[in-house]
């Protein structure tokens, strides 16, 4: 322990010390409230009990941006297959444990994978239907003890020499919560986290950066499911269970207590939680009035706190903080350049850009597109018979009218769609039927006209989600990352690689550690750049990259671009800014109408009569 | 009095601002264009203008009206019609249906819309062939005659048009250009924003060109033509 | 086999019109109200006690019918529009409109009790006999009001200018308010025309029910699941989804056993939902794009040019 902690910077050393500190106070008071009066106990076992619920919901609404409304139904299988299972069939309550888990984990992946074949408000109808279909399920059948519910099985004591420990139910529940919280706020800790912010937010550009994200929101989805069944085989120990205690209003419940407590937060759920689950027992009211009451706080907090309890004390934090703080952050000056050399180099180890790259042969193709044909929809194409061959080492502009077909090439390249024929090679393999992330993992990669990021994480964070594909198993690593060692120091070499990078597109410190939302355009256009550098892509694509800069800022682009082609990289850039793409390009590729115009040196292109007149309109 | 009149206009959706202290006028009767680089904030002047975003600040005018603080609706209401980047027309409607939603402020004067109508007949003779379909069957071409139409029935006092040449075949182009030159002679007031420099010049009696949000070069089309490259270069960059 | 169409027609219209006011709510401005049902409670409550109270059944409905519409306005303005204002794209309108079911259930269970109370029969009494099958008046009411409802909703949508304009602002609210549309009056009157389907299916299902606070939950997630089976697209779909699903549940009923109707209903919009994810009757796809205008959000906060 003493050397463990002796190898930590003294920042992670607090951190480590805390929750140490945070862990024992824990067990401490599940202890006391194990030894507690028997009215505690059911109110802080059930208030645990939702807060394993809403830490689990946050998961999948906060983070993830998927409204479930089906989290009381996969509570209520939870707790009926526990319950039944043991009492129907006398199976172990320790074995149905990881049973009940893993069943209704698996049940979440099915329906998550049903529900996610449309987004946004119909998945969150879907499993609001879920939940009502699994409530008339349990009600109507005798099986199941219909409206009455049936008992719950009855936890085995402590062993006399235990015996001191008081409840074990409430060790149960207590330790369960434990559980979740070290996988959820391990999750929030992990390089996942910016990766599920992303999805939310920011889906083509977690997809650039090689996350399958359907993949990952139905494994998310399945991740909660098993906890809330976690949440279901602990309740079964707290006596009767009826179809009533999971019916499409605890769903919702749910949800309150999420939103109350502060949405993607750490604490949040569990404060909603707590709130939720006492508000009955602490304010004793006529229960009618009190209901109205709770229907009214609903209201008023989405009303007037929509960031919840934790959102309140979080923007009274952030304007404390403020005053301690410059505000102004100033983009380094371009002047600088000869001082700050561009140095894309040094993202990747100086011999592996030697022996991979360092002399690429001249006429080797890095990436062909052959008789292009797409069309949106049944009618005009979009692209007819399009071939454009990109040398290895080049930089290759893309250029022609509005309208002429260039986004479209590029998504095809990149992913975001499939031609209707012809194919597309990188590196000499078929690519053109893989998806953006299959693509992105071979290293074709690319950025956005106008960048899309996770607005509330900083440059810094949304930079190292461009690193998700270089480090083996995030996500599965996610739920235990901040124990194990091997996932710290991958954390911490993704923080220097993201601090390198946006150093090496010149930007300093400064506007690393700022929220997206708070940067001008020009900043957020250079992060994206720095998004899709750091992954060291052997091809990077480029979509409008000037769009929106100032001077200085273009000239910091083509510096940058300089140094991505001494490194080898092979770019092709789409630009309106033909003085740019004249200077920059070793080749051009002009399209109009969907059509091929021409492919050449930039001297050749820019003397071709047609190019003058379908692009410079001369 | 001018048909705009923009001064010292701010504008943007977060912490900073995508267009700066941006002032600039369109004389009655006159067309404008409004040129830049993709990102340089010309949709956004569009979009402040109509009173499409909220966080604005300047003053914009319209003949002598005073519209900075206006809702969309009422800025709709005869004062500025948009054409909008990409159309936007309502799909799932007929054609004529679209045009006469575009004239909704005139509802009670059937005289003028009417007339409004027949007019747009007489500019784009093939919307009048196509007036019961839905607008989701034209082609791109004859949608953005019906958003030109749609913007004409509701006889603003400033017309503003975003790209109108996107995504639309030569031919088409030519045909947008001649209507907006039309609209021109008739003396309708014009601001438009294109990608198009050669378009532009032959429509517009006047350009500003815009970069990072800021306006950087103003003149006449005529000097421009005369003068050779130098505010094109600006543009292209 | 009559029996069970009219009957299920019948019953059908009423879950109809329910769907029909969460329909035509969301069609104009892309929220579900989930109070709907609460709504229908409000507009059968207040009638049983107002004619319970010596008034003539006419007036007692007209008062119902006018509360529900009122309720409806208010829930707007109270629960959703703030909501909206904050983040047009966010669905906090969802915990927001169940707050006031709640508050609208539990004040009503404070206000006349929880308990089941008498309501007029209105046209209960009379019974028509069809080719072997009897269906009450009331019952042949509901039905005509159900047809006059869509068919009405149907002219009005595609005849009228005010329909028009809600076509409008139901497929681009921006570009509607660019034209000279108000969308904030449009959503007022959705939210009433919703306030009032709700309040009429309750006025004729209020002579077979009697009033009891906890009908607004029971007829709301039935409206809403034929909304489902429907589609949640076009008012008509939903309208189409009720009747489908009253004919399935009767039918459950009668073949079945007489508890089905409590879940079949269920494992219908399951089906629906496995094989046809956007309803039985939807022809557009307002959800895929009201997901891709959440998707556009930041792309128009921020990358607009």
């Amino acid at each position: 322990m003493s050397t463990f902690l002796a190898r930590q910077s003294p920042r992670s050393r607090r951190v480590t010390i805390g929750m140490v500190v945070l862990l024992v106070a824990y067990l401490a008071s599940t202890f006391g409230v194990a030894n507690g009066s028997y009215g505690t106990q059911s109110l802080v076992l059930v208030a645990a009990i939702f807060a394993i619920l809403a830490l689990s919901l946050d998961l999948v609404a906060g983070v993830t941006g998927l409204y479930s409304l089906g989290h009381a139904g996969l509570f209520a299988l939870g707790a009926y297959s526990t319950t039944l299972l043991n009492s129907k069939f006398g199976w172990n309550l320790f074995l149905l444990l990881p049973l009940s888990i893993a069943g209704v984990g698996i049940v979440g992946l099915v329906l998550g994978f049903l529900s996610l074949r449309v987004s946004g408000l119909y998945f969150a109808i879907t499993t609001f239907i879920f939940t009502l279909v699994v409530v008339v399920l349990l009600s109507d059948f005798s099986f199941t003890g219909g409206l009455q519910g049936i008992a719950g099985p009855v936890f085995p004591d402590f062993p006399p020499g235990l015996a001191f420990l008081g409840s074990s139910v409430a060790w149960c529940v207590g330790l369960s919560l434990l559980v979740t919280i070290v996988i959820i706020w391990s999750i929030r800790s992990s390089p996942l986290y910016p990766v599920l912010l992303a999805i939310r937010d920011a889906e083509p550009f977690a997809a650039a950066a090689g996350v399958r994200t359907s993949v990952m929101k139905v494994g998310i989805f399945g991740l909660s499911a098993s906890l809330a069944g976690l949440a279901g085989w602990a309740f079964s120990f707290l006596g009767f269970i009826s179809p009533g205690q999971f019916s499409w209003t605890v769903s919702v419940n749910i949800l309150v207590m999420v939103i109350l407590g502060g949405i993607n937060t750490r604490l949040g759920p569990i404060i909603g939680a707590a709130f939720v689950s006492a508000f009955p027992v602490v304010v004793s009211i006529d229960p009618f009035l009190q209901e109205v009451i709770f229907g009214l706080i609903f209201v008023v907090v989405i009303v007037f706190f929509p960031q919840g309890f934790m959102g309140l004390v979080g923007s009274l934090a952030r304007r404390i903080r403020a005053r301690f703080r410059p505000t102004a952050v100033v983009v380094e000056a371009v002047e600088d350049d000869a001082s700050t050399p561009i140095a894309y180099a040094h993202l990747a180890p100086q011999e592996a850009v030697s022996t991979t790259r360092a002399l690429p042969a001249v006429d080797e193709v890095a990436l062909a597109a052959k008789n292009i044909v797409f069309g949106y929809n049944r009618g005009v194409l979009a692209l007819n018979n399009v071939d454009m061959v990109v040398k290895r080492g080049n930089i290759h502009g893309l250029i022609g009218p509005n309208g002429s077909g260039k986004s479209t090439l590029v998504n095809l390249m990149s992913g975001r769609m499939s031609p209707n024929s012809g194919t597309i090679t990188a590196d000499g393999v078929r690519i053109e039927r893989l998806r953006a992330p299959a693509r992105a993992r071979r290293g074709v990669m690319r950025t956005f006209q106008s960048a899309v990021l996770v607005r509330e994480l900083t440059a810094q964070e949304n930079v190292g989600i461009g690193l998700y594909s270089r480090f083996p198993g995030i996500a599965a690593r996610s739920p235990i990352w901040p124990l194990l060692m091997g996932a710290r120091r991958d954390s911490r070499a993704i923080a220097q690689k993201s601090i390198a990078a946006l150093t090496s597109v010149g930007l300093s410190s400064g506007w690393a550690t700022t929220r997206v939302a708070d940067v001008p355009h020009g900043v957020e256009q250079l992060t994206q750049l720095a998004a899709a550098c750091i992954a060291e892509p052997s091809i990077l694509i480029l979509d409008e990259p000037l769009a929106g800069l100032s001077s200085g800022e273009v000239e910091q682009v083509s510096e940058i671009l300089r140094g991505l082609k001494r490194a080898g990289v092979t770019v092709i850039v789409v630009e309106h800014q033909t003085r740019f793409i004249f200077e920059m390009c070793d080749e051009v590729t002009v399209l109009a109408a969907g059509e091929l115009v021409t492919t050449g040196t930039a001297a050749d292109v820019r003397a071709n009569e047609r190019v003058r007149e379908v692009y410079l309109g001369q | 009095m001018q048909a705009l009149d923009i001064a010292g206009l701010s504008a943007g959706y977060g912490r900073y601002d995508v267009i700066h202290d941006i002032s600039l006028r369109v004389e009655r009767g006159e067309a404008v264009a409004l040129l830049g680089p993709n990102g340089a904030g010309k949709t956004t002047v569009l979009r402040a203008i109509m009173g499409m975003i909220k966080q604005r600040r300047g003053q914009i005018s319209v003949l002598g009206t005073d519209v900075s603080r206006m809702p969309v609706h009422l800025i709709a209401r005869g004062h500025v019609a948009l054409v909008p980047e990409g159309r936007r027309l309502f799909l799932d409607q007929s054609v004529e249906d679209n045009l006469r939603l575009g004239g909704l402020h005139l509802r009670r004067d059937h005289e003028r819309t009417e007339r409004l109508l027949e007019s747009v007949f007489e500019l784009f003779p093939v919307v009048e062939r196509y007036r019961s379909r839905p607008a989701t069957a034209l082609s791109g071409g004859e949608q953005q005659m019906v958003a030109i139409g749609r913007m004409m029935m509701s006889d603003p006092d400033l017309m503003l048009l975003d790209e109108p040449s996107l995504g639309l075949a030569p031919l088409a182009i030519e045909d947008m250009a001649q209507a907006l030159i039309t609209l021109r002679e008739r003396g309708r007031s014009i601001l438009l924003v294109e990608q198009r420099v050669d378009l532009a010049l032959q429509v517009c009696d006047r350009i500003y060109v815009l970069s990072g949000g800021r306006i950087v070069e103003e003149g006449n089309s005529e000097n421009v033509n005369a003068d050779g490259r130098a505010l094109i270069d600006a543009y292209l960059g | 086999m009559l029996q069970v169409l009219l009957s299920g027609l019948s019953i059908g219209a009423v879950y109809g019109l329910v769907a029909m006011a969460f329909a035509v709510v969301f069609y104009v401005t892309r929220v579900i109200n989930f109070a709907t049902g609460q709504l229908l409670m409000v507009a059968i409550m207040l009638t049983a006690g107002l004619s319970k109270a010596g008034l003539p059944d006419w007036l007692s409905i007209s008062v119902g019918l006018t509360a529900s519409t009122a309720a409806g306005v208010v829930i707007y303005f109270v629960a959703v529009r703030p909501v909206l204002r904050f983040d047009r794209f966010s669905f906090a309108w969802l915990v927001s409109t169940l707050g006031v079911a709640i508050v609208l259930q539990s004040a009503a269970a404070i206000i006349y009790g929880p308990t089941s109370q008498g309501f007029p029969k209105l046209l209960n009494r009379d019974n028509l006999v069809i080719g072997g099958a009897s269906i009450t008046l009331q019952e042949l009411l509901a039905i005509i009001v159900a047809v006059v409802a869509v068919v009405g909703f149907e002219i009005f949508r595609r005849r009228t200018l005010f329909g028009k304009v809600g076509m409008a602002i139901s497929s681009d609210p921006e570009m509607a308010s660019a034209i000279g549309a108000r969308v904030t009056a449009y959503a007022v009157a959705a939210f009433a025309i919703g306030g009032l389907l709700a309040g009429a299916a309750g006025v004729l299902i209020g002579p077979i029910t009697y009033a009891n606070p906890y009908l607004g939950d029971t007829y709301g997630i039935t409206g809403f699941v034929a909304l489902m089976i429907g589609g949640i697209e076009r008012p008509a779909a939903a309208m189409g989804g009720g009747l489908v699903l009253g004919v399935l549940s009767v039918g459950a009923n009668t073949f079945i056993g007489s508890q089905a109707s409590d879940w079949f209903p269920f494992v219908v919009v399951v089906v629906v939902l496995l094989l046809a994810p956007h309803g039985l009757f939807a022809s557009g796809d307002a959800l895929k794009r009201l997901a891709s205008g959440i998707g556009r959000r930041t792309a128009t906060l921020k990358g607009a040019n």
